[in-house]
């Protein structure tokens, strides 16, 4: 049995913006939100890149403390666009804790925040009062399944929970497992997602594999910038993703707003190195795409790219699109934007398109100024257009070689 | 010390640490502010702080059946006795 599945809400916390009208108004002006990277008292010093995709701006919170209390600050932005996602689908409280209802939702590695201070007492502890310094609650704060179970707990959910952490693919994990459990009948609905906090650790780890941009360290805005001939590397940043999935007859039947259809997803691995970008692995990935949703890659109007701005991964992401989609779609690499906000990318790169397609517009990639030739064989959008966009494809590819796409149908 | 020296100090702790104000003393704490189990872990480390005296495991679990805010009166008049020292001031 096959049930089409439709998004009834979606909500991000994002470097540009929290919400529909904030994002997209800085979508049409061509806002960056990337800005100076924040001195840590720990690596920032040593760090080469210095920017930093930053939500800079204050996010209202009205948590608890019986929720607090086992919240890092990955879990204050999972638990915000959930509550927003959960209020805009509309969804009566008697469904969401019936266990009908599933969470599908990441962090790269939980809460670098919380561990930190973990880690301070394994190398300062002098004493007994140290260690007991360790709260209770430092792992449920800290662990990689802790966006997900804070969730459940904050809203009494208790349905399957699938927390994937497989860095940039997170999120594009979250919808597309969510869209394989409604659609196979196991959850009526699925709250899927990610989302990843501050974290210069992540910074230093990309800086010393040389993949972070460094050229813009005085110009932040003008970094990332990809498919562009001066293309220096990723800028890592912070953000959520939120999106709720329903079985499209549950979602007809109580008149919810339907954003969106889910029409396809495919995940697999290059099954080999665990960086580098592989051709074969992602043309794959996106033949696997199109064959799930059973649609053409003529019909595909919108590709949001993965695009993280290194050198050799926009050549071979454009590589691949070229062979599978041919020159018909457009493409948008929206880390130009927000800078690469990792386990949060997925989601956040899947509703920047909902919100294009219901406003009529494409997005064009900030920063492509000068398109590499090596890369100028796609549809690249270098100016706002006003287009409808019935199909959407967002690709996301992560260390660990696991590559996604998610495919997303306008909903009439 | 007294039971009302007591009494003050558990319910700064509530109020310091799990932002209850001027609890009822005898209601069911979960069911009144949500009390869990991992409230009840940090609350003994606070117990231990104002008694300036570790607790043994076997007083740690018969704290677990603690309800209310008399009885956690009671248990820390219990171990004051029995340590028959004063607790720290704060």
């Amino acid at each position: 049995m096959e049930r089409r599945v439709v998004i009834t809400a979606c909500s991000a916390i994002t470097p540009i913006g929290h919400g529909k009208d904030q994002i997209v108004a800085s979508l049409l002006k061509g806002v960056s939100g990337v800005k100076t990277l924040r001195e840590d008292q720990l690596v920032s010093r040593f760090i080469h890149s210095k920017v930093y995709g930053t939500v800079d701006y204050p996010v209202d919170y009205d948590f608890k403390r019986q929720y607090r209390k086992t919240m890092g600050p990955v879990a204050y932005y999972a638990c915000q666009v959930a509550k927003e996602v959960l209020e805009q689908s509309g969804l009566p409280e008697d469904f969401i804790t019936s266990g009908k209802m599933g969470v599908a939702f990441g962090s790269i590695h939980g809460s670098p925040t919380v561990q930190r201070n973990i880690y301070k007492v394994f190398f300062e502890a002098k004493d007994k009062a140290a260690y007991q310094s360790i709260g209770a609650v430092d792992y449920l704060k800290s662990m990689v399944h802790t966006t997900a179970v804070n969730i459940t707990k904050m809203f009494g959910i208790t349905g399957r929970v699938i927390s994937s952490g497989t860095a940039c693919t997170t999120s594009s994990q979250s919808i597309g497992y969510g869209y394989e459990a409604v659609k196979y009948g196991l959850q009526e609905a699925m709250l899927c997602g990610g989302a990843d906090e501050y974290d210069t650790i992540t910074v230093a780890v990309f800086d010393n594999l040389l993949a972070c941009s460094t050229a813009f360290n005085s110009e932040p805005r003008r970094t990332p910038r990809p498919f562009d001939k001066l293309r220096d590397g990723l800028v890592v940043a912070e953000g959520a993703g939120a999106v709720m999935l329903e079985e499209y007859e549950h979602a007809k039947k109580r008149g919810a707003n339907i954003l969106a259809e889910v029409i396809g997803f495919a995940c697999n691995n290059n099954g080999g190195d665990l960086i580098l970008p592989n051709l074969d692995g992602i043309t794959k990935t996106l033949k696997l795409g199109l064959e799930n949703a059973k649609i053409n890659a003529g019909d595909v109007d919108l590709v949001s790219a993965h695009a993280t701005a290194t050198k050799m991964g926009d050549i071979i992401e454009a590589q691949a699109i070229s062979a599978v989609f041919g020159i018909n779609p457009y493409v948008v690499a929206l880390k130009s934007y927000l800078g690469h906000t990792m386990a949060a990318c997925g989601a956040i790169e899947t509703i920047l398109p909902i919100y294009m397609m219901q406003d009529g517009f494409i997005a064009p990639t900030l920063n492509l100024e000068d398109i590499d030739e090596r890369c100028a064989m796609i549809k690249h959008v270098q100016k706002i257009l006003q287009k409808p966009v019935k199909i959407a494809a967002t690709q996301n590819f992560a260390f660990g070689g696991v590559n996604t796409i998610v495919l997303i149908r306008k909903f009439s | 010390m007294t039971r009302q020296e007591i009494e003050r100090e558990i319910k700064n702790i509530f109020q310091r640490e799990f932002e209850v104000e001027n609890p009822e003393m005898d209601v069911d704490l979960r069911e009144a502010y949500a009390f869990d189990s991992i409230d009840a872990i940090e609350l003994l480390l606070e117990i231990e702080k104002f008694l300036g005296s570790e607790l043994t495991r076997e007083e740690k679990k018969q704290a677990m059946d603690i309800r209310t805010i008399n009885q956690i009166c009671d248990y820390v008049e219990k171990l004051a006795e029995t340590r028959k020292v004063a607790p720290v001031k704060k």
